[in-house]
């Protein structure tokens, strides 16, 4: 079912969903960067940008996550779930953003589930803005993660000029529009079909139709990639981690309690595969010490057939990130391209 | 979910990002694209800047030490006993310092060195990492004064070559080293200078591998070959340098080696160049000497003088070059000018209206060990000085103690009256990096129970010494800044929001004075029976930095080592330990001229043969070998 | 659905001194009737908190034939295990758990079992130990090799006297260094299979302890003609979560806390670090 708003109508749209709930966008702040925060009004919500480095992930996977809390009454302890289910929107994500958010719901929903993402996860409307020109560094088109999705939105909306079409994916879209309803009329077949053009042309944007992740795949899953590769690699990776912290896709934690007047709330805090201690046992034993088995074991987890049959999905959306935040050369794309070479660019 | 731009509090890169926060909370940190040092990228501490805040330790009350237990007490009774307490040692005529620190901003140094200097009319004024770098900023300071041609880390990536004497750059400065891989992933030769086969000797052109001390041996070297180029190509810049004809006759005697004629070949052929030294932590004389020769080379390359090249100073914590400029250091001015400097002393007494003491006053270590009153901010000196616990037996003795700081370290558990301020992410304030790059910190957070600015706490104490009001905002603060210091006159400027950020004065068209005495290696070399060198490796202990310590993602690694090693461990070069039959884990004893330990080892694959090294952390466990050296030649035998 | 992070509250009703650095902590939930809800296999573990410190990963040592009471037997190693040995009966602490595979104890029924453990390796096969003794007649021969650096190492001494008087039950118990009054075997644990009969091919093999002894085992073992399908372990990683989501415990795309910790050598083979 397709819909049209008209784009003054928008910022009404957006004040409707200010009455519902929380809706976080992208905002252009004062040193000239985008990123996804709370809008308290529909003028802060940006339309024309580049995807912002920081993540959206972090809505439904905040940096620091408070999960249960513990209180100590005399010498006894009660503890309790910290509860965030309000109402959220997260409004104008790129696609691949939306697909990264979907993989991680489905993370968290495999047995056992965790029901403090889930409540999140449950409660955020996506609504997603896809890429008409896509970004310079992106190559969604590798794992479907688009230019434009097919399913796995809440809603979709096209830039089709003066208007956006509506594509209303799940109840929750339904809901969002349902709201507003006066504000939307149905598209017309020719406006449908504008959408499709607009997808191809976006897709043709992209300079190679195919992508490299078959044949790394491949490579990665029979053990075919060289020691001597990974070590080669890894001299130009730095170890910040900025890969994970910034991938839609990773979701990789600690849990450490934090103390607050007399209680404890346990939270869950952002981790990175990375980082020497990741694996690093209490007896001083690490099965990951050298810095080549860490990046190995980071593309397995991205690239391989083994996850790929888990999950059903490559483990990456093609969002460009790492290749802008990498402080080393080793972003997906140059490594990816490496594997299936057999050596690294120099 | 809301954003603030600071800079970052960790090394002296200077990158900026923006704190996160969710209802008044810290919960995480985002990039910045737009950061004119970061762009958009982070290392591994960056990305953790907000847990310290969040997860350490904190000081929520003003403690006083009463019957030897720290008690809670209103603020106005904590700044009342230290008026009272640093007055009556004053009266009796017993000397009084502070510390200031390489982790405050310049807002707070600068008013801790005004309180100290014209408030306690002392100048018994340092911080403690400036005994490590002072003699290199001295060296360099021989060559080009004050005018050094200092490098924007975002050129480094486009230079042909670059000249690096390590450190370990990736685990130092990783921001430089991503600049220094882009570059040479453009094509650029890489040189590096060291005992260990780092990351960055992995992907360079040429990495001269020499022993602990002999540094200077392969930059004097380097400078030779560099020089005999120059003369080929009759280069104007070489002759333009005072000091050229005794230089001209000092270098008659240096070997060039091929591999060095190399080298000097890429530095001088390349159209832009960067020459990077790090704080290898050798002391007095002999580093000031080498940082003088690294700093001529640079000159004589002709390279400063172009856009696009030029020296940077890794030094390592991110505010050492404001603690400088803003006063707290030993024998200098604020301005970092020559104590002797009659301008500077006439315009800070104007300034202050207040006459300043005429005496040099003690350096850090010195400082600890000799005054009865002591105020220090935001620094846990035993954790940062070369002399480690000795210091914190020192700080024992003082009379009274009065320590500023946002988090608990085992400095405060020393101290008499301890003072709770904000930690970087909950004030306002500027940091200077290495570049001289003077950047915002914003609060993206409040302070916790009673804690409050730093700035404003030393406000108040200047004020009680009748120095100076207290100031209402860090905007008063900056503006006195930029009267102090001159050179700091375009900070106040400093834009309220945006990247703003004020490059201090840099030269085109440097001065410089070259300054060559060649190198004389360490004091105690290796010989038939002390076969090996052993060597402090670097200058700085980030695992018991409290941003570090008190994160839980930054300090496991550092955690588990001290853990694993109560008693500190050497590494030792898998060859040497094969030739001599001995495993990892293996306990040897290891002897100098000046005394022994028995200690670990641990086996590395990247050590130089005849190397022999003791983590920064652990120098305690190693002291009395090491004694006044960072280098000293020792024998190693089974106990 | 259950907070897959929310702990149930448990007391500890005995603290028992194993060596001068291990402890065996015995646990019944706070509220009766999660105990009735607390179904658990051989070789499975908790997640154990201690408030204000942390959690932690702990084999449960405990059979499920005993359900009543929960025990773990823990090393002191660190901050988390250092304020849990400081802990005396009555306090409280906190339980997520049951997690992992477990042994098959199904598929162990009618087979020869064999033991092998050294050191603190002998805690999570003492769960499955005493599971076969509580159902004895369902299995075949069984025999216990332990072993420890010295006789003061050995954990669960009393109980070791116990399997030793038993008729159905082949025990041998060494250590590396002998003490004064030690009457035992002295050599590593891999030198006890000469005293026993082994039948390779109606046995199944548990082996547990630190990883160079497991490997030794292992690899005589395999010579000795084991199938490596027969030779089962537990494996050990830094884990988080407990849950499969925090990835430290990953190798490869397999999860030591959901597919493991119980592997056999097969698996184990397979696993991409």
């Amino acid at each position: 079912m397709a819909f049209v708003i008209e784009k003054q109508a928008t910022t009404t749209w957006l004040q409707k969903l200010l009455e519902c709930g929380e809706v976080i966008a992208p905002v252009r702040g004062p040193c000239g960067d985008i990123l996804f925060s709370s809008v308290h009004s529909p003028d802060q919500v940006a339309w024309d940008f580049q995807n912002p480095l920081s993540p959206p992930k972090q809505v439904v996977l905040p940096q620091t996550d408070p999960l249960i809390k513990i209180t100590r009454n005399a010498g006894s302890y009660e503890v309790e779930p910290v509860y965030d289910d309000g109402r959220r929107f997260l409004f104008n994500v790129r696609s691949c953003d939306a697909k990264g958010i979907a993989f991680l719901t489905q993370m968290y929903e495999m047995e056992p589930a965790d029901a403090s993402y889930l409540r999140r996860a449950r409660s955020l409307t996506i609504i997603s803005l896809a890429c008409n020109k896509p970004c310079p560094l992106g190559f969604c088109i590798c794992s479907g993660s688009g230019p434009f999705l097919s399913e796995g939105y809440d809603v979709q909306l096209t830039d089709l000029g003066e208007s956006y079409l509506v594509e209303v994916g799940s109840e929750k879209g339904e809901a969002a529009i349902s709201g507003a309803s006066n504000l939307f009329r149905s598209a017309t077949e020719e406006e449908v079909s504008q959408r499709q053009r607009m997808e191809v042309e976006a897709k043709n944007h992209f300079e190679e139709e195919t992508c490299h992740f078959a044949s790394a795949m491949r490579r990665i899953s029979t053990g075919r990639v060289q020691d001597a590769l990974w070590e080669k690699m890894s001299d130009w990776c730095l170890e910040c981690g900025a890969c994970n912290m910034v991938c839609p896709t990773c979701y990789c934690f600690s849990v450490k309690d934090l103390s607050e007047d007399g209680t404890w709330i346990r939270c869950r805090i952002w981790d990175s595969c990375q980082y020497a201690a990741f694996t690093l046992e209490a007896s001083g034993h690490n099965p990951r010490a050298d810095r080549k088995q860490r990046m190995k074991r980071r593309f397995f987890h991205k690239v391989s057939a083994q996850y790929y049959q888990r999950d059903g999905v490559v483990g990456c959306v093609g969002c460009g990130r790492c290749i802008k935040v990498c402080l080393g050369s080793t972003d997906m794309p140059a490594v990816v391209g490496a594997i299936r070479k057999g050596k690294w660019n120099e | 979910m809301s954003a603030y731009p600071t800079t970052c509090p960790f090394c002296a890169c200077g990158c900026g990002f923006y704190l996160l926060s969710n209802n008044g909370q810290l919960a995480g940190v985002a990039p910045s694209e737009n950061h004119p040092v970061s762009g958009g990228k982070l290392c591994a501490r960056g990305w953790s800047a907000h847990e310290a805040t969040l997860w350490g330790d904190r000081l929520r009350r003003p403690l006083l030490r009463r019957n030897g237990k720290p008690e809670p007490v209103p603020w106005s009774e904590a700044l009342d006993s230290i008026t009272g307490r640093l007055q009556a040692l004053i009266s009796a005529g017993k000397p009084v310092g502070l510390l200031g620190s390489p982790r405050a901003s310049n807002e707070e140094n600068y008013l801790a060195a005004k309180f100290a200097r014209a408030g306690l009319q002392t100048n018994n004024v340092d911080f403690s990492y400036h005994s490590t770098c002072r003699p290199l900023l001295s060296g360099i300071g021989d060559v080009y004064g004050d005018r050094t041609p200092t490098a924007s880390i975002s050129t480094i990536e486009s230079c042909q070559t670059v000249l690096l004497v390590e450190g370990d750059l990736a685990k130092t400065h990783p921001r430089v080293a991503s600049a220094v891989m882009k570059a040479v992933e453009n094509g650029a030769h890489l040189i590096t200078v060291g005992y260990r086969t780092t990351q960055m000797a992995r992907l360079s052109s040429l990495h001269l591998s020499v022993l602990p001390g002999d540094e200077g041996e392969v930059i004097t070297g380097l400078l030779a070959a560099v020089f005999d180029l120059q003369q080929q190509n009759r280069t104007p810049a070489a002759a333009v340098g005072g000091g050229y004809e005794s230089f001209c006759q000092n270098v008659k005697n240096i070997k060039r080696t091929a591999e060095l004629q190399q080298a000097a070949e890429w530095i001088v052929r390349a159209p832009r160049a960067t020459f990077l030294l790090a704080v290898n932590g050798g002391h007095g004389d002999q580093s000031r000497k080498d940082a003088a020769t690294f700093a001529s080379l640079a000159a004589i390359s002709g390279h400063p003088e172009r856009p696009g090249s030029g020296l940077l100073l890794l030094l390592p914590r991110s505010n050492v070059r404001g603690a400088c400029d803003m006063g707290s250091a030993c024998g200098h001015l604020p301005g970092y000018v020559s104590f002797d400097d009659e301008k500077a002393r006439q315009r800070l007494q104007q300034l202050w209206s207040k006459k300043l003491p005429s005496d040099r006053g003690w350096e850090a270590e010195e400082l600890l060990q000799h005054v009865s009153g002591l105020i220090i901010l935001a620094d846990d000196p035993p954790s940062v000085v070369p002399m480690g616990q000795r210091a914190m037996a020192a700080l024992e003795k003082i009379e009274f103690l009065a320590v500023l700081d946002a988090f608990v370290t085992p400095t405060i558990r020393a101290a008499h009256v301890a003072l709770p301020i904000a930690s970087f992410a909950e004030t306002e304030g500027t940091l200077t990096n290495m570049e001289g790059r003077v950047q915002r910190l914003r609060a993206a957070a409040n302070p916790p129970g009673e804690a409050k600015a730093g700035w404003q706490v030393l406000a108040e104490l200047c004020s009680s010494f009748g120095v100076g009001d207290a100031c209402s905002s860090t905007k008063d603060v900056l503006r006195e800044i930029t009267q102090a210091v001159p050179r700091y006159a375009a900070v106040e400027q400093l834009p309220k929001d945006d990247w703003g950020d004020v490059l201090l004065e840099n030269s085109d068209n440097p001065d410089f004075q070259l300054d060559f005495t060649g190198s004389q290696g360490v004091a105690a070399p290796a010989c038939a029976e002390r076969p090996y060198v052993l060597v402090r490796e670097g200058s700085f202990d980030w695992g018991r930095d409290p941003l570090v310590y008190y994160s839980p993602t930054l300090s496991r690694d550092y955690q588990s080592e001290r853990k694993l090693f109560p008693n500190g461990f050497v590494e030792m070069s898998k060859r040497d330990a094969d030739a001599r039959n001995l495993s990892g884990g293996r306990r040897v004893r290891i002897a100098s001229a000046h005394g022994d330990a028995i200690v670990p080892i641990q086996l590395r694959t990247d050590l130089k043969a005849g190397v022999v090294s003791v983590p920064y952390a652990f120098r305690d466990h190693l002291a009395s070998v090491l004694g006044p050296d960072h280098a000293t030649a020792v024998s190693i035998e089974l106990p | 659905m259950n907070d897959a992070f929310l702990p149930e509250i448990a007391r500890l009703v005995g603290v028992a001194d194993e060596t001068p650095d291990t402890k065996t902590f015995s646990l019944r939930f706070r509220d009766a009737h999660n105990g009735g809800n607390f179904h658990f296999l051989p070789g499975q573990f908790l997640e154990l908190s201690v408030f204000g410190y942390g959690e932690g990963p702990f084999c449960i040592a405990s059979s499920p034939t005993r359900p009543h009471t929960l025990e773990a037997t823990v090393r002191r190693t660190g901050q988390l295990t250092g304020a849990l040995h400081r802990l005396g009966p009555g306090e409280e602490v906190g339980i997520r758990g049951p997690f992992g595979n477990g042994f098959d104890v199904a598929g162990a029924r009618g087979k020869d079992l064999l033991f092998v453990a050294g050191g603190i390796g002998l805690p999570p096969l003492r769960s499955l130990i005493w599971n076969v003794l509580d159902e004895r007649s369902r299995f075949g021969k069984v025999t216990i090799l332990y072993g420890a650096r010295t006789p003061t190492d050995l954990v669960y001494k009393q109980e070791l006297e116990e399997w030793g008087k038993r008729s159905d039950v082949e025990l041998h118990v060494t250590v590396d260094v002998a003490q004064p009054g030690w009457t035992g075997n002295v050599g590593v644990v891999p030198s006890l299979f000469r005293k026993i009969t082994l039948h390779p091919d109606s046995t199944l093999t548990y082996v547990c302890g630190p990883p160079i002894m497991i490997r030794i085992t292992v690899h005589d073992l395999l010579g000795l003609g084991f199938k490596e399908e027969a030779v089962i372990s537990t494996l050990e990683r830094m884990m988080q979560c407990g849950i499969g989501k925090c990835n430290h415990c990953a190798i490869g795309h397999r999860y030591v806390c959901r597919d493991g910790p119980v592997f056999n050598c097969a698996q184990i083979k397979e696993l991409v670090e």
